[in-house]
């Protein structure tokens, strides 16, 4: 094929001029990424007793470090360049002058931000761990830099926003493309979400760090924290779940199982995960348990939209394996098509989400809550959903990704080495986590250096389980170190060719999908309304009855 | 089946499904393993904190 018909036929699909903000996108974010992998296999071979840092390193400065660049920066970084490219592949092929404009501003606010805050946590001026946990304070530099990377992302927020308004306002009547409506849930979710976080660092953190006030009030500080921080993970989960409820039965062979049910979870998703912030305060004193109740039981609500996401790609599978032959109860499983890696490494994501969200309905039980509450059970659980079910889901996409907007191909040898590197990225997670999840258990706590408690003989009963989680680490440094040489493989090296992106169709063509789910109006009203119950009266007494308040600390 | 050099080709990929054939007895079964899968680990801890409490 010549290079014109190629070019054309990525063109048809995600267009030029997208594909270039996108991979902007995904090139700070794998970034960042490669930065902050670096800084996880040195934590756990540290705590290991492996290994000592060089230079007079702290500790805690990687930590946030790895914290900051993963937590905050990759994903949201990768998100919005995904949701950019899939957003015009489904509404024509292109986005409106408008979109790629603000997609443009808004990531350069992040990259400005994202730098502002490395270069603080460089200079060790801001180990404060990605949760700015005040009293602990930073240079103001940092918090304004992650301040740039919010309003960036809600800039590019409203990117999305205006290429969904232009769709609708061309096809009146008609329902939304799936992709673009669980992009603009996403995006609406965030926006919301970002609101407690901001007035976190704009009217708390910042003015106190600057010195212009001297004390700070931190349990309502945590807790404009906790109303972002739930969500947050949920802002990771769903651009994942996009990818599960559409690109995966395209890839399988098969079709989405019900867009109506996709639809709904995700307006569930945007009411139920944010008014439930104090579950990851459940120990705090100053909140009364009355209020912990009440964001526990909304809590367990989130389980239900993803139980009807497990059911429905289950679905999708075993529809899509019996066409293909599988027979009996479970005959269709093996049907599908493992060997191919942009159906793989989501896969083995999924099924990590397992045990990922069994724990996070562990985590999230007020008594199971103090058997694990800040020891390294909880940092093996996150590993498990957002470093291994989302970072999985994201390496499949990227797999894919990358090439279609470079109008390049995914050839056979990318697939088997990316099928190598999931293997790695899954032992390593096993690895790690299961040690982590095993040694919070007993008691051993996260963010924390190493240390024997003075050869305290429980603590050194641990050391042998810390040392597995270095090993862990030692191999998902190896995959990282994999996956960014394929991906710049893909992006400047692979042969010039047509890589598909992957967009499924509806399987029951019968179904109608109810207009009530795109009243966005009656979502967000609803969504306000139910965190006013949730945070409004408890906010108030924070307020009202405020602890004592704290000056700054430097504790490194 | 992943490298496709060349051309995208949707329909071979998915032989039409037909609805009526396709039952679901694995995604039940599926679903309801996910779900003791949960409750036994959920009363392991709780056993946990029962016996230190
Ligand atoms: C190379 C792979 C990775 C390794 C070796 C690794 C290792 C670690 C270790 C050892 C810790 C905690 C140490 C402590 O509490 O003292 C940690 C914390 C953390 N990791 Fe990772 N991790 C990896 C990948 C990821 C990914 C992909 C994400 C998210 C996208 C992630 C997000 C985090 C976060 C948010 C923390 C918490 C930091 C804190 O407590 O302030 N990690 N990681
Ligand atoms: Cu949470």
């Amino acid at each position: 094929m010549t290079t014109e018909k190629t070019l054309s036929l990525r063109d048809r699909q995600v267009d030029q001029a997208t594909s270039r903000l996108s991979l902007a996108y995904l090139f700070v974010a794998f970034s960042a990424f490669g930065i902050a992998a670096l800084a996880g296999m040195l934590q756990a071979m540290v705590r290991g007793g492996l290994i000592t840092l060089p230079g007079g390193i702290n500790y805690y400065q990687i930590l946030t470090a790895h914290g900051v660049l993963l937590g905050l920066v990759f994903t949201t970084f990768f998100i919005i360049g995904f949701l950019f490219s899939g957003m015009a592949r489904t509404t024509g092929g292109s986005l409106p002058v408008a979109a790629r404009s603000l997609g443009w501003s808004g990531w350069s606010l992040m990259v400005a931000g994202t730098l502002m805050g490395t270069v603080t946590i460089l200079q060790n001026d801001a180990s404060v761990l990605y949760t700015f946990y005040a009293p602990m304070k930073a240079s103001p530099l940092f918090y304004i830099g992650m301040a740039l990377v919010v309003v960036g992302s809600w800039v590019a927020g409203w990117g999305i926003f205006a290429a969904y308004r232009r769709w609708r306002r061309d096809h009146q009547g008609s329902t939304s493309p799936l992709f673009a409506f669980m992009a603009v849930a996403t995006m609406l979710l965030w926006q919301i979400a970002t609101l407690g976080v901001a007035i976190e660092v704009l009217f708390q953190l910042i003015p106190w760090s600057l010195g212009w006030v001297p004390e700070v009030n931190v349990l309502l500080s945590r807790t404009l924290f906790w109303y972002f921080g739930h969500p947050l993970v949920y802002f990771w989960l769903m651009p994942a779940y996009i990818s599960w409820y559409i690109n995966i039965p395209k890839i399988i062979g098969g079709r989405i199982f019900s867009d109506s049910l996709a639809r709904l979870s995700f307006v569930l998703l945007i009411l139920f995960s944010i008014p439930v912030g104090f579950h990851h305060q459940l120990m705090e004193p100053g909140i009364s348990a009355g209020w912990k109740l009440v964001h526990v039981i909304l809590t367990l609500t989130v389980v239900i939209p993803s139980l009807m996401t497990a059911f429905s790609l289950f679905a999708v599978f075993e529809t899509t394996g019996r066409a293909k032959g599988g027979r009996g109860l479970f005959g269709w499983f093996g049907k599908l098509p493992w060997k191919d890696v942009r159906f793989f490494a989501p896969m083995v994501g999924m099924l990590m989400f397992i045990p990922a969200g069994t724990g996070g309905i562990i985590n999230a039980s007020n008594q199971l809550n103090a058997v694990v509450h800040n020891t390294i059970w909880v940092t093996g659980h996150f590993h498990l959903t957002v470093g291994t079910s989302v970072a999985l889901t994201f390496f499949g996409i990227a797999y894919w990704l990358i090439p279609a907007l470079t109008g390049r191909r995914l050839t056979s040898t990318v697939n088997r080495l990316g099928i190598l590197q999931t293997v790695f990225w899954t032992v390593g997670m096993l690895l790690m986590s299961g040690a982590m999840h095993y040694l919070g258990l007993q008691g051993a706590p996260r963010r924390t250096d190493y240390t024997t408690y003075f050869d305290h003989s429980t603590a050194l009963g641990w050391m042998p389980y810390q040392q597995l989680m270095g090993i862990g680490g030692l191999f998902l440094f190896l995959a990282s170190v994999l996956l960014i040489g394929i991906l710049i493989y893909l992006g400047f090296f692979a042969p010039k060719g047509f890589t598909e992106y992957p967009i499924g169709e509806n399987g029951d063509t019968a179904e109608v999908t109810p207009r009530i789910l795109e009243r966005w109006p009656l979502w967000i009203g609803l969504s306000a309304f139910l965190i006013a119950v949730a945070y409004g009266y408890p906010i108030y007494e924070l307020i009202q009855h405020a602890p004592p308040g704290s000056p700054p600390i430097r504790t490194w | 089946m992943v490298v496709q050099p060349g051309i995208p080709q949707p329909d071979r990929q998915h032989p039409q499904t037909e609805r009526k054939d396709s039952s679901l007895k694995g995604t039940f079964a599926a679903v309801l393993l996910l779900g003791a899968f949960i409750v036994v680990c959920w009363f392991a801890v709780f056993s946990l904190f029962v016996s230190r409490g």
